[in-house]
């Protein structure tokens, strides 16, 4: 009872607009206190401060939000799209596969939902509009598409689960590589589907040369390279996630020197771009932490699994009102609180189920994507309606439509073949 | 901390100076960012020397207290640009007033959180100020490192007091 009645005080203090990481630190210290008195509360609070704010493994996340800003400040972004967009974008909706791929490319760079559909929204859209694609068909592809920034590794979400779940971040990296390549796969053969079905919507364009084309990759060479060392370095062993991490953000540097982007003013900028995130992003890991303590002494996830069990109904029924849980959720919360708070309460019940914590890491960030494309959260639709202003919500949220469906097919895929996100891990190890 | 800036600043002004206009949000750039760099060069060199059989002794016990510094000012920072994540679903369709008077009340709630952080790391503090906490391999002293710790609480805490202050002024 105490437990539900500190879920629902936070469910309060979160929909009154109390910062996330307050909110749940908050709801952890006053149920503590009544669990267990005053001084044992503030002393636990205190610990988990402590340990959190001195934990080597969390500092991935300043040094890879760092690694993003420098490689934006580079033009990576740019890059990305100008080289899907020579490659294909002479086909028939190829500006829009250009998005999804440039999506995946930054997405991989920048760990953030938010910033991938901004950023590629910033240069996609105006191409696509000026190229004569349907608004629906050009704001649809890049809200949907920038939400493969959760996902593509090295991801601020994943790292945040892991943390919180106390999986190893590097496995965590190497799980979410098939999913995002899937989800980015699923989501240029609906492209190619609708624009089949109504080729109108997306004209054909000139045809790049193959000159136009080598000088293109050439330029995204690089930080391919970048991400390949990254993301390979942690996948065989070279380096521990924050290793990784480090390597990464002395190279984006270095790759930022050779292209001549790197100036005093840039490298403030991204400072303080990382700095606010960062202190953000450990309020909100610390509020989480500390709820999470608070929810285990409650005991209520091992109720809710005991009450799980009378029913009978075998992991793949309880999985699937879980995810039907996640998906409600995530239509009423921000992506990020939605995590935090079902992350303590729901683990338990997986592992209980057998089930393992990594694929539950990459399949609960894929379901908290969701929540980024559709009303009435749907920050992703709010930030392309932010660079196109002239169209309207309901016209973007037509365009998504057929990338939602595309999503619930995924995450249906992940739910029946768990190989999906664990046969990598798997094999590498 | 007269000048103590509670609002994102403006896309010009973060042009101009993104370290920020007031003397402590400086401080805490510097800080931060030196902390950050820090770890970057000493994470990169031990990674190296791994590889070229010539290890970094230590560089994790280095890395755990320049990444306590760098997330401690960050944290500030963050609340002096008011940066914290919320959700807005309900409030942004609620009147002025209203989302006046909740602000009020939310950063009363944040000043209780933070404040209740600074209490239970100043209790550490005490109780292990005299027994002398080292790190294994470098022996760094745990002492700064808890009352760094215990000082960006109350330096947040004390942020958010200020805001509901400057806001009743304004009223």
């Amino acid at each position: 009872m105490n437990g539900l009645l500190g879920v629902l005080a936070l469910l309060g203090l979160l929909t009154m607009g109390v910062p996330i990481g307050v909110a749940m630190g908050l709801v952890g210290m006053i149920g503590l206190t009544l669990l267990v008195g005053f001084e044992p509360a503030m002393i636990k609070s205190g610990v988990v401060f402590m340990e959190t704010y001195s934990r080597h493994e969390l500092g991935v996340l300043p040094l890879f939000l760092f690694m993003a800003h420098i490689c934006f400040a580079a033009g990576a972004s740019r890059d990305f799209f100008d080289a899907a967009a020579k490659l294909v974008g002479h086909r028939r909706g190829g500006l829009a596969l250009a998005s999804i791929v440039g999506c995946a490319g930054f997405g991989a760079v920048s760990g953030s939902s938010l910033a991938t559909a901004a950023t590629i929204g910033l240069i996609g859209l105006p191409e696509m509009r000026k190229r004569g694609y349907s608004d629906a068909l050009a704001t649809g592809s890049i809200a949907a598409g920038g939400t493969l920034g959760s996902l593509t590794p090295p991801s601020g979400a994943l790292i945040v689960f892991g943390i919180l779940a106390e999986q190893s971040i590097g496995k965590l990296f190497t799980a979410a590589i098939v999913p995002a390549l899937t989800q980015a796969l699923l989501y240029m053969l609906v492209i190619v589907i609708v624009c089949r079905w109504r080729p109108t919507i997306a004209p054909p364009a000139a045809k790049a040369s193959w000159a136009e084309r080598g000088a293109a990759l050439l330029r995204v060479i690089d930080i391919a390279a970048l991400v390949g060392i990254v993301l390979g370095g942690i996948a065989v062993g070279w380096f521990t996630p924050t290793e990784a991490a480090s390597v990464g953000a002395s190279l984006s540097l270095v790759m930022c020197a050779l292209r001549r982007k790197f100036t005093l003013p840039a490298l403030k900028t991204a400072l303080v771009g990382t700095l606010k995130t960062t202190g953000m992003l450990y309020t909100v890991i610390l509020g989480a932490l500390i709820f999470s303590v608070y929810i285990s002494f409650t005991g209520l996830a091992e109720q809710i699994a005991t009450l799980i069990g009378h029913f009978h109904g075998g992991p793949m029924i309880t999985m699937i009102v879980i995810t039907l849980l996640l998906l409600v959720l995530g239509s009423v919360l921000d992506g990020l609180a939605m995590m935090l708070l079902t992350t303590p309460i729901l683990l338990p019940i997986v592992v209980s189920l057998g089930l393992s914590p990594i694929w539950f890491g990459v399949f609960l960030i894929r379901t908290m994507e969701v929540g980024f494309v559709h009303p009435p959260i749907g920050i992703n639709l709010y930030v392309i309606q932010n660079i196109a202003p002239d169209v309207p919500l309901s016209r973007i949220f037509k365009g998504v439509l057929p990338f939602l469906a595309a999503d619930f097919l995924h995450i249906a895929l992940l739910l029946a073949f768990p190989a999906m996100v664990l046969a990598l891990p798997h094999w590498l190890s | 901390m007269a000048d103590v800036n509670l609002h994102e600043q403006s896309d010009t002004q973060a042009m101009q100076n993104p370290a920020g206009q007031n003397p402590l949000e400086r401080l805490l750039f510097y800080v931060g960012s030196a902390a950050l760099l820090a770890v970057i060069a000493v994470e990169a060199l031990s990674v190296l020397g791994r590889h070229v059989s010539l290890p970094l002794i230590g560089a994790i016990e280095i890395i755990q207290a320049l990444i306590l510094i760098a997330a401690c000012a960050s944290t500030v920072f963050a609340t002096l640009r008011a940066a914290h994540a919320t959700v807005r679903l309900l409030t942004n369709r609620m009147s002025t007033t209203v989302q006046r008077r909740l602000s009020q009340v939310n950063a009363v709630l944040a000043a209780l959180f933070f404040a209740g952080l600074a209490i239970g790391s100043f209790w550490l503090a005490r109780d292990f100020w005299n027994a002398y906490e080292e790190s294994e391999l470098l022996h760094i002293s745990y002492r700064p490192l808890r009352a760094i710790a215990t000082l960006s609480a109350l330096s947040t805490m004390m942020i958010f007091l200020y805001g509901i202050l400057q806001r009743e002024k304004q009223r």
